[in-house]
Order: C-alpha cells, then sequence, then structure tokens
C-alpha cells in the first residue's frame, strides 16, 4: 500500500515493500525511547542538532555577535564549545542511517520532492522551508519537538511536554486546510 | 536499583567515544522504526491533518504508551528511580504552548519535524533537505529575536502527571489511546483515503488484542505500588523541615575545604560542584571542576541529580549557597552541600603556598597543601617550593 505517486517510478519488480503495521512500529519505535532512557538517561531528540548547526553557522559568519547572544551565545557557545560535541548530534547521525537502512531495505530510497501531482515542486520546496523556520523558531522556543518534547516528555508524564504535544496538534489542525493544495492529485 | 547506563550528567558534561556511540545505537533504532512507520514520506505524514491517514497518531501514542507502561514498571519494580536518574524535561507552559502552536502550523506546512525529516533525507526527499535548511533558518531567527519571546521563558519546573499518581495517568491515558485508535480506524475507513485501505483493523482481531494487552499492562502498573508523581515530591519537602533544620545545627550540611579538595583529586563519583557567582567572577577563577550555574537556573540545572551523589555549591560568601541549599531541600534534594567559607576558605586552606602562610603547616599537612596545589594549579610539581621565591598567588 504505497500512496506515493513518485515512489511508482521505482523498477517494476523493485517496487517499495507496504509499511509495517503502524502499532507494530509503534511498539518499535517506544523500544527505542525506553532503551534510551535506561542506557542514556535521557529520551530521543532530534531539533538540538538543527539548533546547533545554527548556533555553528552563525558563529562563522559573525563570530563576536554570536558570542553575545543570549541564546546560542551562553548555551551553545559558552568558554569556546564545540555545539556539535554533544550526544544528539550522534544519535541524528544514527536517526539517519537506520533510516538509510530500513528505507534501502524496503526499496523506499527515491529521490524527489513529495507532493501531490496537481502541485507543483517549487510551490512545494517554498512550504517546506517556510514550516521548516517555523518548526526551526518553535523548537527552539518550546526547547524541543516531537521527538525531545512531545514523545520523550510525553513519556516521562511531564505536564508541560504534554501540552506542548496538544498544542502542536491544534497549531497543525488549525492551519491544515490553508495548505490542503500540496497533496492534492 | 540498577543505574541508567550512562546517565545525563555523564552524557552531557563528561562525554566519550562510548556516550557517543551509545547514542548512535539508540539513534539507529529510533531512525529504523521512524522510516518502518512510513514517516521517511511527507504525504503519510501530513495524512493525519485531513483523517485520510492517522498513522502518525498510532505510531506516536502506541511509542508513548510503551515506553510510558515501560518505565513505569520500572520504576514500580524498583529497578531504577527515574526522578534522579533520567533527565526530565522542565515544564515552562506559556513557552511550551507558544512553541507548540507555531510548531504545529510549521509542521503543516512542511508535513515534516526534526526527526522524522532526517529519515526522509535518506530516503531520498528533497524537501525533507530544504525543511532542515529552513530548520536551521528558524533556530537563527530565533537567536536573532530572542527578547521577543524571553519573557515567556522562567526558570521552569519538573511537573508530572498533573498531580495524579504515575499509575493512574499512565492508565487513563492508555484507556484514551486506545479509544482513540479506534477513532482513527473509523475515521480513515469514513474518510476512505488511501485507496480505501485506511482503516483495516478496525474490526480485526489484532487491533482488539493489541488493546487488551496495553489495558491489561496499564492496569498491573496502577495495580502495583506506585511512586506518587508531583504531589509525592511537595510532601517530601515539607517533612523534611524538621530534618533541615536538624542538619543545620549540626552544621552536616557543609563541606570542608580540604574534603572538597581530596574528593575532586580522587575522582568521586557523582560529585557536582557548582559555582554560583556570576559568569565574570567564574571566568577568573574557579575550583577546577566546577560548574557555573546562576542561581536562578539552579532548580533545573541540578534536577537530574537529585538525590544521586553530593552536589556541592559554593560562592564568595555563605549567604547564597546556604539560601539555595534551604530552597534545594524543600524541593526534596538531601545531597547539597555548600563549601565552608566559599571560594576564600578553599584558596586559603587549601591552595595558598606554605611559604605564605603566617602560621607554620605541620609536614604532613604541608604535603597535602602541595599536591593539591600541584593537582588544582598545575604548580609546585610536587618538590617543596623554594623559600623566599614564592609563587604568584593567582586567584
Amino acid at each position: 500500500m504505497n500512496e506515493n505517486p513518485n515512489a511508482k517510478v521505482a523498477e517494476g519488480d523493485g517496487s517499495p515493500k507496504p509499511y509495517w503495521n503502524p502499532y507494530l512500529a509503534g511498539l518499535l519505535l517506544g523500544g527505542a525511547l525506553l532503551a534510551s532512557f535506561l542506557i542514556l538517561g535521557a529520551g530521543l531528540g532530534a531539533s538540538a542538532v538543527p539548533i546547533r548547526c545554527g548556533a555553528l553557522l552563525e558563529n562563522l559568519v559573525a563570530p563576536a555577535h554570536t558570542q553575545a547572544s543570549e541564546f546560542f551565545g551562553q548555551k551553545y557557545l559558552a568558554d569556546g564549545a564545540n555545539p556539535l560535541r554533544y550526544y544528539l548530534v550522534f544519535m541524528f547521525v544514527g536517526t539517519f542511517l537506520g533510516g538509510l537502512f530500513s528505507a534501502v531495505l524496503a526499496r523506499r530510497m527515491n529521490f524527489c520532492v513529495e507532493r501531490g501531482k496537481a502541485f507543483g515542486a517549487v510551490p512545494r520546496l517554498v512550504l517546506a522551508i517556510a514550516g521548516g523556520i517555523l518548526v526551526g523558531y518553535a523548537s527552539a522556543l518550546a526547547g524541543g519537538c516531537t521527538s525531545g518534547q512531545a514523545l520523550t516528555g510525553g513519556a516521562l508524564l511531564a505536564n508541560g511536554s504534554i501540552v506542548f504535544m496538544l498544542c502542536v496538534f491544534a497549531g497543525g489542525y488549525a492551519a491544515a486546510y490553508f495548505v490542503r493544495r500540496q497533496w492534492h492529485d | 536499583m540498577i543505574k541508567t547506563f550512562y546517565g545525563i550528567d555523564q552524557l552531557v558534561t563528561a562525554p566519550s567515544a562510548r556516550t557517543f556511540l551509545a547514542a548512535i545505537i539508540v539513534g539507529l533504532l529510533f531512525g529504523f522504526a521512524l522510516e518502518r512507520a512510513g514517516f521517511g514520506s511527507s504525504r503519510k505524514l501530513a495524512g493525519i491533518f485531513y483523517f485520510r491517514d492517522m498513522t502518525v497518531l498510532k505510531v506516536m501514542f502506541t511509542a508513548l504508551i510503551t515506553a510510558m507502561l515501560g518505565l513505569s514498571l520500572v520504576v514500580a519494580l524498583g529497578w531504577n528511580d527515574l526522578e534522579s536518574q533520567v533527565y526530565i524535561l522542565p515544564t515552562l507552559y506559556a513557552a511550551q504552548i507558544v512553541g507548540g502552536l507555531i510548531f504545529g502550523v510549521g509542521f503543516v506546512l512542511s508535513s515534516w519535524c526534526p526527526g522524522t525529516a532526517a529519515v526522509g533525507l535518506a530516503s531520498g526527499k528533497l524537501d525533507a533537505l530544504v525543511f532542515l535548511v529552513g530548520v536551521i533558518i528558524g533556530t537563527i531567527v530565533y537567536n536573532e529575536s530572542y527578547g521577543l519571546t524571553a519573557g515567556l521563558l522562567g526558570k521552569g519546573t519538573v511537573l508530572m502527571a498533573f498531580g495524579l499518581s504515575r499509575g493512574l495517568f499512565a492508565l487513563l491515558f492508555t484507556l484514551a489511546a486506545v479509544g482513540a485508535f479506534y477513532f482513527a480506524e473509523w475515521i480513515e475507513r469514513r474518510v476512505g483515503g488511501d485507496g480505501g485501505s485506511g482503516g483495516k483493523y478496525l474490526h480485526s482481531m489484532f487491533l482488539r488484542a493489541f488493546s487488551l494487552v496495553l489495558i491489561i499492562v496499564a492496569v498491573a502498573v496502577f495495580i502495583l505500588p506506585n511512586k506518587p508523581g508531583a504531589a509525592g515530591m511537595a510532601s517530601a519537602g515539607a517533612s523534611s523541615e524538621q530534618a533541615l533544620l536538624e542538619a543545620v545545627e549540626g552544621a552536616e550540611d557543609h563541606i570542608e575545604p580540604e574534603e572538597l579538595a581530596d574528593a575532586l583529586m580522587q575522582g568521586e563519583q557523582d560529585l557536582i560542584v557548582v559555582d554560583v557567582r556570576p559568569p565574570g567572577e567564574y571566568r577568573a577563577f574557579h575550583i577546577p571542576g566546577a560548574v557555573n550555574v546562576p542561581l536562578a537556573e539552579l532548580i533545573d540545572y541540578l534536577a537530574p541529580y537529585k538525590n544521586q551523589g553530593r552536589v556541592v555549591l559554593y560562592s564568595n560568601g555563605m549567604t547564597h549557597p546556604a539560601q539555595a541549599r534551604d530552597v534545594l531541600a524543600r524541593l526534596g534534594f538531601q545531597n547539597v552541600f555548600m563549601l565552608t567559607d566559599g571560594i576564600q576558605g578553599f584558596l586559603d586552606r587549601c591552595l595558598k603556598p606554605v611559604s605564605l602562610r603566617r602560621e607554620p603547616l605541620p609536614e604532613p599537612q604541608a604535603e597535602r597543601v602541595r599536591v593539591w596545589r600541584a593537582y588544582f594549579l598545575g604548580t609546585d610539581k610536587l618538590a617543596p617550593t623554594p623559600s623566599g621565591q614564592p609563587d604568584v598567588f593567582r586567584p
């Protein structure tokens, strides 16, 4: 059951395998989260990486300004620290490799801009970057993303993380109607 | 009780090749699970917002319950004291509500989030790459406009389970999630997205058995004796007022500079030395191995070290550490000490060269001072300092 129109381009006999039963995939994801808690003493996270890349890049362009800044400077660049020397950066590398392994195995590796057939690639990329900017800003503000706040904090029953998750869905449903065309075929 | 393998302190303050390797391995599992679920596809991720493909809800809630019940079991069976060993995200409602709403809008526009975009990128999705570039730009925008939302930020507190017991909350959450699973299957079928294959688990034996197992585990966790969540922390604090005063009277909450110096030199496990002075003074000089944490951030910073190892606070004098120590004791911290006479005491009693002292030291004590100086200042090289040539005394 692959509904990605672009994936159909894949060669005849090498068509993508179906996705896992979502509940079993969820069990594995929950197992990964549990393993993270018990091995690392902390949950999963992803948005730490773009934040740290942002600190690194801005520091390359305007070092004095960035090091004096309240967010990047004080939290990520204090005492000349290398912002990429952080466990979540390595976890992100693992996440990419785990995804790559799974995608290749299931023949889902496919270079494309994913979108509805009736929607152009360029407007889709504009939405992707605009959404990215909002997500980056919001992750920095809230101190995490769907992995670090919603999933990890939720499993720990942290009040703020559960509220964050509900707000993500509220914001998403509120805006969904206005960008629905990107998935029209 | 088993401890977490590494723990957040080692992970963050003393990272090594091994902690990084462990993080990569956890990441591999994470990425594999995300991709198997179909989260390498933005179309699939977006499905939840149009009720045509509720995979996000099914996977996310299953993962949440699995980890939640797993952790609760580990705590209930006494294998692990979660609150002292696992980093718990502080609650900061204003930032998390505003951040969540903005995040949601960004999520539906891009149909990615940072973790799934890593997997999307691995699947060759160009929109995932562009999204990640956007996220980096967004963090720079946040840094540049930090003042705009700084009012939403604050100390943050560890609040859990909305005042309910861990077990009760997990049980209610599990019941709600099972309800959500059936709603998801029903609405998928009704909307009829994805070639009519949506909602295929609605009447399946699989989902019935799966739901039953989740509920049974949740009930078991609920029945097992539970450590209360936030409510327990508050009551533990109240009952310790008397003990706190007794500790103050007996000066049990002090640590002498000599003891601290020896503990640091011996590399005592789980010893956290916190310098609560302003960053400028910390930069000028601090006890090697100490971390600089402003008083306002102390509670957040120390949350992972609660009742695990020893926490030593110091400042120039004793007032600030004492006040901080009282606040921490009320929050249930029983492992916070303050350094007698602050940093000056450490300098005078441990690091001041023997030759500069007003009263001659007995030789064993003088030898200890030389060892400390060699260790903390890298001077003296364990050899007696030739008198008449005192070292530069550098605070």
